[in-house]
C-alpha cells in the first residue's frame, strides 16, 4: 500500500536537499525537481484505483481522526495532486533551461516548496493543516515573484505579499471562530457538528475563510496583485502560479463551502449565488482588461483572472453537472495557461520586449513555438476540438439545465466574456502569423529541453478536447466527492 | 463594563486587528504598513490564544496520578499559535528584505511614488 503522506513528504524532503547539494554543485540544482515529481505522479495514479472506491483516510501519528492530523485522498485530492505534479514536472523540466540567472539553486527550492505547499493543500482533511500548507504556497511564490529582482518583479512581489498576508490573517481569524466554535480543526468533525449555514456565528466565520482564501484564488474585488505578480514573474512561475497556485485558492473555496459549510443551491441562504454572481464579475472584469493589453503577459495574466470566474460561477450553480464542468474547465484552464505562459517565455525571450506588437512575423521564425501558442489560445476560448470546448460546452449546459433565471442571464455574461476572449486571442494570432515583422531575430526554434514540456502540453490538450471521455469519468466522481458531504464526513470519522 | 470585563481579550484582539488593517490601509510609508502587518498578526495570535483560554487555568500536563480535575486551558490553540507565529516571522522577514530591495530601486518607500505595475 502506498501512502498519500509521501505526496508531500517527498517534494518536501527534496527541496531542503537542493541547497545542501548545491554546495558541492552549483549545477546539479536543477535536475533535482523533476524526480519528486515524477514520484509524485507514480505514487497518484497508484493511489488512483483505491481513491475512486473509496478515499483514503491517512491518520498522522496515529491518532485517530478527529484528533489528528488527517490527509483524505479522495478523487478530487488525487486528481488535484496528480494536475500538480503533472504540470510541475513539465514546468521543471522547462526551467532547467530557461532559469540562468540569479541564485537558480533557491528557485529550484522554492519551485518545489510551492509544489508541496499546493499538493498539501489539496491533501489535507484538517483546516488549520490547510492553512498551513497555503501559506508554505504563498510565501514561496511571493519569494519567486521577486525572484527576478528587477524593478517591475519586486514591486509586484510587495504588493502580493501585503494582499496575501491580509488575507491569510482573515483565514486564520475564520479558523479561529470556527475552533471557538466546534471545538475541532477537523473538516469532517466541523461538517459533522455544523447544522445550519445560514445563522450568523456560522456566517461571518464562512465570509471571513472565503475572503481569505479568495485572495489566493483571485475573485474579483480582491484580485488588485494578480496582473503584476503573474506578468512580471519569470515565465516558468507565471505558468506555475496561474496554472496552480490560484486553482489550489479555488479548490480551498469549493472544499470550505461544500463540504464544510454544506452549501447547497435549494438551501435557504443565497450565498452561493452570491457566489455565482462575483464569479461572472470576475470574468468580465478579467476579460475586458486583458482586451486592452499591449503587454502579452499582462493580457494572459488577466486572462487567468477571466478563467478563475468562469470556474468559480460552475462550482457555484452546485449541481453535479456544473461542478464537473467547473473541474474540468480548472484542468483545461490549467493545461492552456501553463502552455502558453511557457510558449511566451521564449517568444519574448527572442524578441527582448514584451509588446504584443514585437511579436509580428514570430510565426515564421518559431513556427512550433506559434503553433503550440495558437492551440493554447483556442483551447482558452474554448475552440474544438481542444479541451478547452468539452468544459465550457458542459457548464452551458448545467447552467441551462438548473432553470433558474439568473444563471441564465449569468451564463449570457459568460458567453460575452467568451467573445471577448477570442478577440484579443485572435489579435495576438494575427499578430503572430499575419504581419511582417523585424526580420532581424533569428530563425531559431526554441531549446530541445523546453521543446519536450511544450509538445506534452499540446498533445494534451488535443487529445482530451477529441476524447474527453479519457478525463470526464474521474471528474464526476471527484465532483460526486466534492458535494457529498455526508459521505465524506462517513469516510473520515468511520 | 461587564462585558468588558469579560470579553477583554477578545476586545483587545480584534482591537489590535483593526489598527493593524487601518495601518495597512491607510499609511503610505511601506514600513510602516509591515508594522501594521505585524500588529494584525499579533491581535490575530492574540485572538487564537483568547478562544482558549481559561482564567486561573494550568497547563493541561498530567504528571502525577494524584492530579484531580481542576481548570486547565486549551492546548489546541497555543500550538496553533506557535505555529502562525513562525509563519508571521517569515512573512514579515520575506517583507522587509524586499522593502529593501524596493529602496534599491525606486529611493523612496513612499508607496505612491510607487507606481510603475498599474492597472
Amino acid at each position: 500500500m502506498v501512502n498519500p503522506v509521501l505526496l508531500i513528504v517527498v517534494p518536501l524532503g527534496f527541496a531542503f536537499l537542493i541547497p545542501i547539494l548545491s554546495l558541492l554543485s552549483k549545477k546539479a540544482a536543477k535536475y533535482i525537481p523533476p524526480i519528486p515529481l515524477c514520484f509524485n505522479i507514480v505514487v497518484s495514479l497508484l493511489l488512483l484505483p483505491r481513491a475512486l472506491e473509496n478515499p483514503v483516510v491517512v491518520s498522522i501519528g496515529g491518532w485517530q481522526p478527529a484528533f489528528s492530523i488527517n490527509l483524505v485522498a479522495g478523487p478530487v485530492g488525487i486528481l488535484l495532486s496528480a494536475v500538480v505534479a503533472f504540470v510541475g514536472l513539465l514546468v521543471s523540466i522547462y526551467a532547467v533551461d530557461y532559469i540562468r540567472e540569479g541564485a537558480t539553486d533557491r528557485y529550484h527550492m522554492l519551485f518545489l516548496l510551492l509544489l508541496t505547499g499546493a499538493t498539501g493543500v489539496v491533501l489535507t482533511g484538517d483546516i488549520f493543516n490547510l492553512f498551513v500548507f497555503f501559506e508554505i504556497l504563498c510565501i514561496s511564490s511571493y519569494a519567486l515573484v521577486a525572484y527576478a529582482g528587477d524593478k517591475a518583479g519586486i514591486e509586484s512581489a510587495v504588493k502580493y505579499l501585503i494582499q496575501g498576508a491580509v488575507g491569510s490573517s482573515l483565514l486564520l481569524i475564520g479558523i479561529g471562530l470556527l475552533y471557538g466554535l466546534f471545538g475541532t480543526l477537523n473538516m469532517a468533525d466541523i461538517a459533522k457538528a455544523l447544522q445550519s449555514p445560514s445563522s450568523l456565528p456560522v456566517f461571518v466565520p464562512m465570509a471571513l475563510i472565503i475572503s481569505g482564501l479568495g485572495v489566493e484564488a483571485a475573485i474579483f474585488p480582491l484580485n488588485g496583485w494578480l496582473p503584476d505578480a503573474h506578468s512580471s514573474a519569470p515565465s516558468p512561475v507565471s505558468a506555475i502560479l496561474s496554472g496552480i497556485a490560484i486553482e489550489v485558492g479555488l479548490y480551498a473555496i469549493a472544499r470550505v463551502v461544500f463540504t464544510i459549510f454544506g452549501l447547497s443551491i435549494d438551501s435557504t441562504s443565497n450565498f452561493l449565488m452570491f457566489l455565482a454572481v462575483l464569479g461572472i464579475l470576475t470574468l468580465l472584469v478579467g476579460e475586458m482588461c486583458a482586451l486592452g493589453q499591449n503587454n502579452i503577459k499582462r493580457m494572459l495574466a488577466y486572462s487567468s483572472i477571466g478563467q478563475m470566474g468562469l470556474i468559480l460561477f460552475a462550482l457555484a450553480m452546485a449541481s453535479s453537472y456544473a461542478v464537473v464542468g467547473g473541474l474540468f474547465q480548472l484542468v483545461s484552464h490549467t493545461l492552456a495557461k501553463a502552455l502558453l505562459f511557457l510558449t511566451v517565455g521564449y517568444m519574448t525571450y527572442r524578441t527582448h520586449s514584451l509588446d504584443v506588437s514585437a511579436l509580428a512575423g514570430i510565426g515564421k521564425r518559431m513556427p512550433i513555438t506559434s503553433l503550440a501558442f495558437t492551440i493554447g489560445a483556442f483551447s482558452l476560448i474554448g475552440l474544438p476540438p481542444f479541451a478547452g470546448f468539452p468544459s465550457k460546452l458542459l457548464i452551458v449546459r448545467a447552467a441551462l439545465a438548473t432553470k433558474e433565471c439568473l444563471f441564465f442571464v449569468l451564463i449570457g455574461g459568460a458567453l460575452l466574456g467568451t467573445v471577448i476572449e477570442a478577440a484579443y486571442f485572435f489579435r495576438i494570432v494575427q499578430v503572430l502569423y499575419f504581419k511582417d515583422g523585424n526580420t532581424n531575430i533569428a530563425r531559431k526554434q526554441v531549446p530541445a529541453v523546453a521543446l519536450i514540456p511544450i509538445v506534452i502540453f499540446v498533445i494534451l490538450i488535443v487529445g482530451i478536447g477529441i476524447y474527453p471521455k479519457f478525463i470526464t469519468g474521474l471528474l464526476s466522481s471527484a465532483a460526486a466527492e466534492l458535494l457529498n458531504r455526508v459521505d465524506y464526513i462517513r469516510n473520515v470519522l468511520g | 463594563m461587564t462585558f468588558l470585563e469579560n470579553y477583554v481579550f477578545y476586545v483587545g484582539a480584534f482591537g489590535l486587528v483593526l489598527i493593524g488593517l487601518f495601518t495597512i490601509l491607510v499609511k503610505r510609508n511601506l514600513i510602516k504598513a509591515i508594522i501594521g502587518l505585524a500588529i494584525l498578526d499579533t491581535g490575530v495570535n492574540l485572538f487564537l490564544i483568547s478562544v482558549g483560554y481559561l482564567a486561573r487555568g494550568t497547563a493541561p500536563i498530567y504528571t502525577r496520578a494524584e492530579q484531580g480535575a481542576q481548570p486547565m486551558v486549551d492546548p489546541v490553540p497555543q500550538a496553533l499559535v506557535l505555529t502562525a507565529i513562525v509563519i508571521g516571522v517569515a512573512v514579515l522577514a520575506l517583507a522587509l528584505a524586499l522593502a529593501i530591495r524596493l529602496y534599491r530601486h525606486y529611493g523612496t518607500l513612499d508607496l505612491r511614488k510607487i507606481t510603475e505595475q498599474r492597472w
